[in-house]
């Protein structure tokens, strides 16, 4: 069996528990997307918390690995075609509306004042 | 249904409510709150309102025990939450603040402390 307590054995146990909160924190957001009315939302985001809890106490690195993996192909099948971003970010409707004007641009106010006057 | 309480409790609702002895002021914030500034100019959250509201979310997450909160608890060392409680409580600072954070980002909020200040901190923060 792979030691223990090796440095290697933590660290990959460690990105394996990034991969699950990352995973999960998709999952909810994309429940959140299809469940829209709250009482449909709670719902759905206990069973997907009982699905992760289920697989909680798995020790063996590959199984957890498979079953990640499992987890975000099932994520990308059910995700969202049309999900809701908050409007400034990225994809969102706002992102980039009002660009901040590149520096070195001065804007004159001159009001249609003619050279002549 | 875990989710359930946890959001129907941290909804606000500001505006008059009558007590029985009579109108009562309510807290500063909830007319901050209220009063909507169309300029983004100045309109920044100041950080008492940050940490009340975040205390807010954090008290109503219905594993927390709400007398244990303070605001530079450890989610998981302190309140003995799990990981995914974790994940749980910056979605609902997400909605609350209307925010988008990163998931790297979110991933390393641990702690109200951190919390606070990614949000004060946050130009968007609504």
């Amino acid at each position: 069996m792979s030691g223990a307590t090796t440095a290697a054995y933590l660290a990959r146990r460690a990105a394996q528990k990034e991969r699950v909160r990352i995973l999960y924190r998709r999952a909810l957001k994309d429940t959140l997307n299809w469940a829209v009315h709250r009482h449909l939302f709670y719902q759905d985001a206990s069973d997907l918390r009982e699905k992760f809890e289920a697989n909680r106490h798995v020790e063996d690195l590959d199984t957890i690995d498979k079953l990640v993996a499992a987890g975000e192909a099932t994520y990308d099948k059910w995700r969202h075609p049309d999900p809701y971003i908050v409007p400034w970010a990225p994809g969102g409707s706002k992102f980039t509306r009002n660009p901040v004007p590149p520096s070195g641009i001065e804007i004159v106010y001159d009001y249609g004042r003619e050279n002549n006057d | 249904m875990a989710m359930r309480a946890f959001v129907l409790r941290h909804i606000q609702l500001p505006g008059q409510t009558l007590t029985a002895t009579g109108s009562k002021p309510h807290p500063q914030w909830y007319l901050r709150a209220s009063l909507r500034l169309f300029s983004s100019h100045d309109d920044h959250l100041t950080k008492e309102e940050v940490i009340d509201r975040v205390l807010d979310v954090v008290k109503s997450f219905p594993k927390v025990d709400p007398s244990k909160v303070t605001p530079d608890v450890h989610f998981q060392k302190d309140l003995g939450l799990d990981s995914l409680d974790n994940v749980e409580i910056v979605m609902g600072l997400e909605e609350e603040f209307k925010l988008e954070i990163p998931d790297k980002e979110a991933d390393r909020i641990d702690s109200c402390n951190l919390a606070i200040e990614y949000i004060y901190n946050h130009p968007m923060a609504g």
